[in-house]
């Protein structure tokens, strides 16, 4: 038995598990809370519009690796493989976004005239569908985010990514950096009512952060009672000391603490908002950490 | 229509890597690079006195269960009617999914560099003239003017035996038959078409 070390997939395509993540928890995150709650239609747009932007830098990473970009067209050919279904979800997710964020540009005055040039009679479509976009974007966003862990979970002689555990972590810690970034960008808000947003958000995130601990917990049990890859795996990760202390303790810990903190003792005001900043950006480090160290991590285990 | 199949004798192998040259030579695999189509894997094992050397050469399995296959979003991998897999190099995009899917290690990339190098040395009879995944075909080439793999005829020992595994009366049906013949990671249910008779 030779366990070896994945040498093909780096940090670029970590950045697009990261920005994947990211992007498809954000809008997903943002579309609810509109359905549910109602919120500032001005922050939602800013939301809409970076969860894009996450998206687009994180199809231009996977693209650079690539050997032939120019011809990734042609992934879009045999529906066995989950980079097709990949492509089909971020179209999917464009689409959602481009429809649900159009009418919500009209906030923004210097935006107005660019927007009165689409035709009155399609401009209304949208707004009239802007809640069922929001739906449809929801979901597209969620297919996202799990996509990238169903990715790397198709590797048959890599045992720490083969698992069910994956996805689900993967989508778990995106959902979580995507209310960590929406508690960023709430830190931003002007509007008065934002405060009810912010502690929705806090308490989303560390609600997120509990269940990142258990399913990690029963992910890295699995791997060390095993005797394959995946306890080299385990073990390589166990003695990374910026996997533990960058995304374990920073990543999750801190910002858990600082949350729960929130929750119960803080009263939401200028003053929290910096301990806020701190925990959301270190969620998002810690996210980025959590894909860089997972790739790092998986380890062949060849028979001979 | 055969079945194409390999059974390698590992009671035979001396490690001269006769295969590995000869293989190179006719794939204009990227050696520069150190990257081979077919390897000869030399172990050593156990704990001295009691040690003993393996050599296990291996290359693509072309499984019938194929989990590069499934990875390629392209379609640039593909089985062809005599069940070798194959690699169109014009449809790989080179990302990288059938190296990460293939629990073999039979798949490298050829990246840009290596196609240059190619260009410098083989001029207008390089094989490889844009980059993509690669891996071993069975000598696809050599089989369609009825020939063996470059690797087999080479071998000097007889160790590589090819063949149509559906033709009963073939050397590697038998084989493959006898019950002395295994196959790599049989729990992965991939299938391989290589087999193996241990040292």
């Amino acid at each position: 038995m030779t366990f070896v070390h994945q040498e093909v997939w780096h940090w670029q395509i970590a950045t697009y598990l990261f920005l994947g993540g990211l992007g498809g928890a954000t809008f997903a995150i943002s579309a609810i809370i509109h359905l549910f709650e109602g919120c500032d239609r001005k922050m939602l747009s800013v939301a809409i519009m970076s969860s894009i932007a996450f998206l687009v830098i994180g199809t231009v990473f996977l693209l650079a690796d690539m050997l032939q970009p120019l011809k990734a067209i042609y992934a879009l050919t045999n529906p066995r493989s989950w980079i097709f279904w990949g492509v089909v979800f971020i179209n999917f997710y464009f689409l959602s976004a481009i429809v649900y964020v159009i009418p919500l540009l009209e906030t923004w005055p210097k935006l107005l005239p660019l927007i009165k040039r689409i035709p009155a009679p399609l401009l209304g479509l949208l707004e009239r569908y802007n809640k069922l976009a929001a739906l449809t974007g929801s979901a597209a966003g969620f297919l996202v985010a799990i996509y990238t862990g169903l990715l790397i979970s198709a590797a048959p002689a890599i045992s720490f990514w083969n698992t069910p555990a994956l996805p689900l972590l993967f989508v778990i810690s995106g959902f979580s950096t995507g209310a960590a970034y929406l508690l960023l960008l709430s830190t931003f808000s002007k509007n008065e009512g934002k405060w009810k947003i912010t502690a929705k958000l806090e308490e989303l995130d560390a609600i997120l952060i509990v269940t990142e601990l258990i399913i990690l917990g029963a992910y890295f049990n699995f791997a060390f009672f095993l005797p394959t890859g995946a306890r080299e795996s385990a073990n390589f990760l166990f003695h990374s000391p910026v996997f533990i202390i960058g995304f374990f303790i920073s990543g999750l810990i801190v910002p858990l603490a600082i949350e729960t903190y929130g929750i119960f003792f803080a009263d939401h005001s200028k003053k929290s908002e910096s301990l806020l900043l701190v925990a959301s950006a270190l969620v998002l480090i810690g996210g980025y950490l959590l894909r860089f160290y997972v790739l790092k991590a998986g380890v062949f285990q060849y028979p001979w | 229509m055969a079945r194409y199949g390999m059974v390698i004798d590992m009671r035979t192998c001396v490690g001269c890597q006769a295969c590995m040259v000869a293989c190179t030579a006719e794939n204009q695999t990227p050696f520069w690079s150190g990257k081979f189509r077919t390897h000869v894997e030399d172990k050593e094992q156990g704990i001295f006195p009691d040690v003993r050397r393996t050599l296990l050469p291996r290359l693509c399995m072309h499984c019938e269960n194929t989990p590069c296959l499934s990875a390629c979003p392209t379609g640039a991998t593909y089985m062809n009617n005599d069940g070798v897999v194959l690699v169109n190099f014009d449809r790989c995009i080179g990302c990288y999914a059938c190296c990460i899917a293939c629990p073999y290690d039979a798949r490298f990339p050829y990246e840009n560099e290596d196609v240059n190098k190619g260009h410098e040395l083989y001029g207008k009879t390089v094989t490889h003239d844009m980059p993509h995944v690669d891996k071993c075909t069975f000598c696809a080439h050599r089989l369609a003017e009825n020939r063996e793999p470059a690797c087999v005829s080479t071998c000097p020992t007889h160790t590589r035996i090819f063949g149509d595994l559906d033709d009963s009366s073939s050397e590697v049906h038998k084989l493959a038959a006898s019950g002395k013949a295994q196959v790599l990671n049989p729990g992965l249910g991939t299938s391989p078409k290589v087999f193996y008779i241990p040292s």
